[in-house]
């Protein structure tokens, strides 16, 4: 197994500077009476770039996207879009289109009347309403089915048509409140990168709420993520998976190890287990190795220099198609491994003797939480 | 036999028991239909063309002479236009006063929605006639209103009461938690996702309540205003006290000949035209619903 060559953690996520984005957000604040659901969040989000809010449930994902949009009012802080201030302006003047998790349709009217609505309101003439309609339906291929309602039509339809009736404005900025979460795991699949080549041939700058990792690892030029009305991390999806800033966003995406221990310098205590990492620490720690940075060889093998290397033995293999992940006990602890099947011959069984390796790098240590 | 056949004909065995089911859960109500409503109808219909003596009595035989009465007698159209036109009034007055409040009440939660709809709802606990006096108190030469209106320099009384404004103005309070109920059932379809999507696609708060909260609260205007129109044109306490004698609907008229001047058959003549009335009414609003879609 390849592994990258250590990295340093402190990395600048590519992006705009603070206050200097298409879309910026500055200390945005949504307090509920005294809870407060979002937290004084700064973000800048460049022209054309596609940006997720990632988190948990409950973590004010929605409230942050409502705000931009005008739908919630604001407790405190600045929203900023091309140099403007559209804090206090309402929601039909901020010229930003959004696609509801519900769709949101208009169930009264046919998909074409739902398409055209936006045109309507912005005032432009008949014939230009119908082309824009037209050019709409066909891009999120629903040509022939205009005249049906809402009702009538599949929940991947009504998701085109809330994403066409949201496009055909062009707007300045695309929302979306997780418009996937309703669909099957196949159809959420195409429309991911259905939606993602329609934003990048038109160039909209667009924020994608979601709670599911993969679809924001997949979808985005930038992720960032929320716990509790605050923003944990923001970088681009590689930067979060192969250097979360904090445990939460380290256990939020992707499946890692972890354990508690003590460090002294790069040397790091786990139980009986000395590992090595290639940050300097003291005190307690908690640390995080992801299972596809570990390597699994027979027992015996003697691992390359510099790297970490700890014998144990398979408790459980696991085969899933693409990868395959081994439960292995070493002394005392217990390691998840995944290695992908591709050009690997021999799956361990479980009770083999085996030399787990992974380079210190790979060893993310955190301070303890208090 | 393969599966799939077999589990067609188990579910043709589920419709075969559905069905006579359903026709039973359906005879108790059939029961009570045919001795509360068709039987009494039909018995007014008889009555209508019942031929009675000068002193009221029946001789047994028939006669169209009620019929033709009210078909000839201009007095009898009028009452009927009359009738219509004032519960039509009631209707569009109760519907106005009554949709701002259900969408109000619509978009309002939690213990102060409850509140609201106690206070919405309690009235019908009142019985009408109760209510019609409190508006007698109100509409009188003495009363509420004109009180206020000579002590603020007025020389003569505004006449309220014994014309068809008292009448106008007690049925329309009286009617309006009906109105209120059918509104806020119809309005269960209004998503406020749907009105954000609105304003979020260009559309200040007017043109969404024109484009999407009126078009989608229809259903609910169109019943409310069934029940209202309905309950209007057959009510007849209200009429019969704020109106004073003085107010001719047909309700009121099927109570006097009835019970003051004695002559069933007519009284039944024009409960049967009332009862044409509401067909009329039930039809309109059959069509109206079919073309809301
Ligand atoms: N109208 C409201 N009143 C009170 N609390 C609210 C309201 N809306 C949201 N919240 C709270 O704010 C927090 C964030 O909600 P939300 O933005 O919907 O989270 P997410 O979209 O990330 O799941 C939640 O704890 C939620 O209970
Ligand atoms: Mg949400």
């Amino acid at each position: 197994m390849m592994h990258q060559a250590p990295t340093d953690m402190t990395v600048a996520a590519a992006g705009p500077r603070a206050g200097q984005g298409y879309l910026s957000l500055q200390g945005l604040t949504k307090r509920y009476h005294d809870f407060l659901a979002v937290e004084a969040i700064d973000l800048d989000v460049a022209q054309g770039e596609f940006v997720a809010l990632l988190g948990p449930s409950g973590c004010g994902k929605t409230t942050t996207l409502r705000m931009i949009a005008g739908l919630v009012p604001t407790s405190g802080g600045r929203i900023v879009v091309a140099g403007q201030d559209l804090t206090a302006v309402p929601p039909h003047k901020r010229d930003m289109g959004l696609v509801f998790q519900s769709y949101a349709l208009f169930p009264h009217m046919t998909i074409a009347q739902n398409v055209a609505f936006g045109l309507e309101m912005r005032r432009l003439p008949r014939m230009e309403i119908a082309a824009r309609v037209a050019e709409a339906v066909a891009m999120v291929r629903l040509e022939g089915r205009e005249d049906r309602r809402p009702a009538q039509l599949s929940g991947g339809q009504q998701q085109r048509v809330a994403l066409a009736r949201a496009l055909v404005v062009r707007p300045s900025i695309l929302l979306f409140d997780e418009p996937l979460s309703n669909l099957d795991a196949k159809l959420r699949e195409e429309m991911r990168s259905e939606i993602r080549e329609i934003q990048q041939r038109l160039g909209t700058t667009a924020l994608f709420v979601t709670h599911d990792q993969d679809e924001a690892l997949t979808m985005s030029d930038r992720i960032v993520v929320m716990s509790h009305g605050r923003i944990e991390q923001i970088g681009r999806p590689e930067d979060l998976y192969e250097r979360p800033a904090t445990p939460f966003v380290a256990r939020f995406v992707g499946r890692t190890n972890r354990f508690t221990g003590n460090a002294h310098g790069t040397t790091i205590r786990l139980g009986d287990l000395a590992v090595r990492a290639a940050t300097q620490r003291s005190g307690p720690v908690e640390v995080m190795i992801r299972p596809h940075r570990v390597a699994l060889a027979a027992a015996g093998c003697v691992p390359a220099d510099g790297l970490n290397s700890v014998t144990g033995i398979v408790r459980r293999t696991t085969y899933s198609g693409d990868f395959v992940q081994y439960l292995v006990d070493a002394d005392g602890l217990t390691f998840m491994v995944e290695e992908a099947t591709v050009g690997h011959g021999r799956i361990a069984p479980a009770g083999t003797a085996v030399t787990l390796t992974w380079a210190p790098a790979d060893t993310l240590v955190y301070e303890a939480a208090p | 036999m393969t599966a799939a056949a077999i589990s067609k004909v188990s579910g043709r065995d589920a419709d075969f028991g559905a069905a006579p089911i359903a026709l039973m859960l359906l005879v108790p109500i059939t029961i009570v239909n045919l001795i509360g409503f068709v039987l009494p109808v039909a018995n007014l219909a008889i009555l209508s063309v019942s031929e009675v003596r000068s002193s009221g009595a029946m001789t047994g035989g028939w006669s169209m002479a009620k019929w033709l009465l009210v078909a000839t007698d201009p007095f009898y159209w009028e009452l009927l236009w009359n009738s219509v036109r004032t519960s039509l009034v009631i209707t569009a007055l109760t519907l106005a006063v009554s949709y701002p409040i259900a969408l109000y009440l619509h978009r309002s939660t939690g213990l102060w929605r409850n509140a609201l709809l106690v206070m919405v709802i309690s009235p019908l606990l009142l019985s009408a006639v109760v209510r019609t006096y409190g508006w007698i108190a109100i509409l009188s030469d003495q009363g509420l209103v004109n009180q206020g209106l000579m002590a603020l320099g007025a020389s003569e009384p505004v006449r309220l009461m014994f014309n068809l404004t008292g009448v106008t103005i007690g049925l329309t309070e009286i009617l309006m938690p009906y109105m209120i109920v059918a509104l806020l059932a119809g309005l269960g379809r209004l998503d406020p996702r749907v009105e954000e999507a609105a304003a979020t696609l260009g559309a200040p708060p007017w043109r969404v309540f024109v484009r999407i909260v009126l078009p989608l609260s229809l259903p609910g205007i169109a019943l409310g205003s069934l029940l209202t129109f309905v309950l209007a044109i057959s009510s007849f306490i209200t009429p019969k006290l704020l109106g004073g004698g003085r107010v001719f609907l047909l309700a009121t008229e099927v109570y006097d000949q009835a019970m003051v001047t004695l002559d069933w058959p007519l009284a039944a003549t024009l409960s049967i035209i009332v009862l044409l009335v509401f067909g009329v009414a039930l039809a309109l609003y059959g069509r109206i619903l079919r073309s809301i879609g």
